[in-house]
């Protein structure tokens, strides 16, 4: 090694600095997102029929 | 004669005046629970608004240099016109978007759109100073165009004016004005236009009115995204109370309402409740979103951290995920728990950002007087009061 010349150095990447967090978020939210429209927009309750209706129902 | 007198006859001004006479007699039973507890805070309150309009805002409240504004402001103000949103979203999802289903809860949701700007918007004069330079922004009297509050002073007025539009066809209906109905009826569309664009940058104008004060707010709450919180929060805290209200609409006013509507009320909470899952789901991600690029990791950890996450978990990701719960299992209950859960939030956020959080380091913190409650009590009761008035004489709930 010589004096003055740059040197190459490995380090860990530190994950709340590089904002490689908020890149997980936004993949998670995007997912997550999906995930909850399909779960809102699913078939739900299969004894929802009119006999058994929730009682806090006010229809 | 002039021609304002020339085109309404006398007779016509006979005619309103005795019919307005009938219709402000009293109807129904006097003693009801709700009048006993309500008419005794109204007194009291307009007893503590002599005071305070003779002997100023120090002798009612708790106010100081250091803490301008206060209860009135932060509950009132903040609070009422973000859970006055679900006007704004109704008008949307029938007008622009076109599902029918919820026609039958427009009128009444732009009821209480309307009577919240009235009141809360209203509650704005008692804490000011000088309440009559409320009317600067209006004519002139130093604009001040660079003022976020010019903004939102113009914004409250017009859309106040817009929602009284919306709502005047079913007044006219009332007094018998079919031309005047008519005529207003096809002003609606333009109205509602205008009205949601009006409310969608005012909700974010409140918002943006902190932008100024970044060293009095714990950094937990302030960001430089406050004004898009502040609009997305409106969404989800709008159609929580449109579910929490038409609870109870559709039971102390169960004989105003037409049997359809009754039976499509649970589709409406339940389509309610899914937009409310959705908004609250993004605004959730947009907090982490907040958060973590303005790497708060150390803030966390302290007593004000622990704070931030009751609001955050308890009041946004809790309900959401029950909102969900419900929609998909058809739970009516878990829904209105959940509804309840989130006015409950926004309130809470709306007392954090403009009171709790702010000044947040002063020694002597600010709490609102037994007087401030009253009228805020009084102002709330007394929205009721004219709500309920108005829905007992005219066209307000769908009777198919």
């Amino acid at each position: 090694m010589t004096s003055g010349a740059m040197v190459e150095y490995y380090s860990y990447v530190n994950i709340f600095e590089t904002k490689g967090l908020a890149y997980l978020l936004l993949l998670s939210f995007l997912v997550m997102g999906v995930l909850l429209i399909r779960y809102l927009s699913g078939p739900g309750r299969k004894d929802a029929a009119p006999g058994k209706k929730d009682p806090t129902s006010s229809g | 004669m002039n021609t304002a007198t020339a085109a309404i006859p006398s007779n016509e001004v006979v005619r309103f005046a005795k019919f307005l006479l009938q219709e402000l007699k009293p109807r129904g039973k006097w003693l009801t629970p709700f009048n006993i507890i309500s008419i005794p805070v109204i007194l009291l309150g307009l007893v503590i608004l002599y005071f305070r309009f003779t002997l100023g805002l120090g002798s009612v409240t708790n106010l100081s240099q250091q803490y301008p504004f206060g209860f009135w402001i932060s509950f009132d103000v903040m609070t009422g016109v973000a859970l006055a949103g679900g006007a704004y979203v109704i008008c949307f999802v029938v007008y622009v978007l076109r599902l029918e289903k919820y026609h039958s809860i427009l009128k009444v949701t732009i009821l209480n759109g309307l009577l919240a700007y009235i009141f809360y918007s209203g509650a704005l004069l008692l804490d000011l100073g000088r309440p009559w330079h409320i009317i600067n922004p209006i004519i002139g009297n130093s604009f001040g165009y660079n003022s976020v509050l010019f903004l939102v002073a113009w914004h409250f007025l017009l859309y106040t004016g817009a929602l009284f539009l919306e709502f005047s066809p079913t007044i006219a209906e009332w007094a018998h004005w079919e031309r005047l109905r008519k005529f207003l009826s096809g002003l609606t569309l333009g109205t509602v236009i205008v009205g949601i664009t009006l409310s969608m940058l005012h909700q974010s104008g409140i918002g943006a009115m902190f932008l100024m004060a970044k060293p009095k707010i714990h950094p937990l709450w302030y960001s430089e995204y406050i004004p898009l919180l502040y609009f997305v929060s409106s969404i989800f805290g709008g159609l929580a109370m449109v579910i929490f209200e038409g609870t109870i609409s559709s039971k102390v006013f169960s004989s105003l309402i037409g049997q359809k509507t009754h039976h499509s009320h649970d589709d409406i909470i339940l389509g309610l409740a899914k937009g409310a899952a959705i908004t609250m789901f993004v605004y959730y991600f947009f907090l982490a979103f907040i958060f973590i690029h303005g790497e708060k990791w150390d803030l966390i950890n302290t007593r004000w951290g622990c704070w931030y996450l009751v609001e955050v978990i308890g009041f946004v990701l809790i309900p959401c995920f029950m909102f969900a719960y419900g929609v998909r299992n058809r739970r009516f209950g878990v829904i209105r728990t959940a509804a309840i859960m989130t006015v409950l939030g926004v309130i809470l956020n709306r007392q954090n950002m403009a009171l709790i959080a702010f000044n947040w380091y002063v020694p002597n913190k600010y709490y609102p007087s037994w007087e401030e409650i009253t009228v805020t009590l009084m102002v709330v009761f007394v929205e009721i009061w004219v709500f309920r008035w108005v829905v007992t004489r005219m066209s307000v709930f769908s009777k198919e």
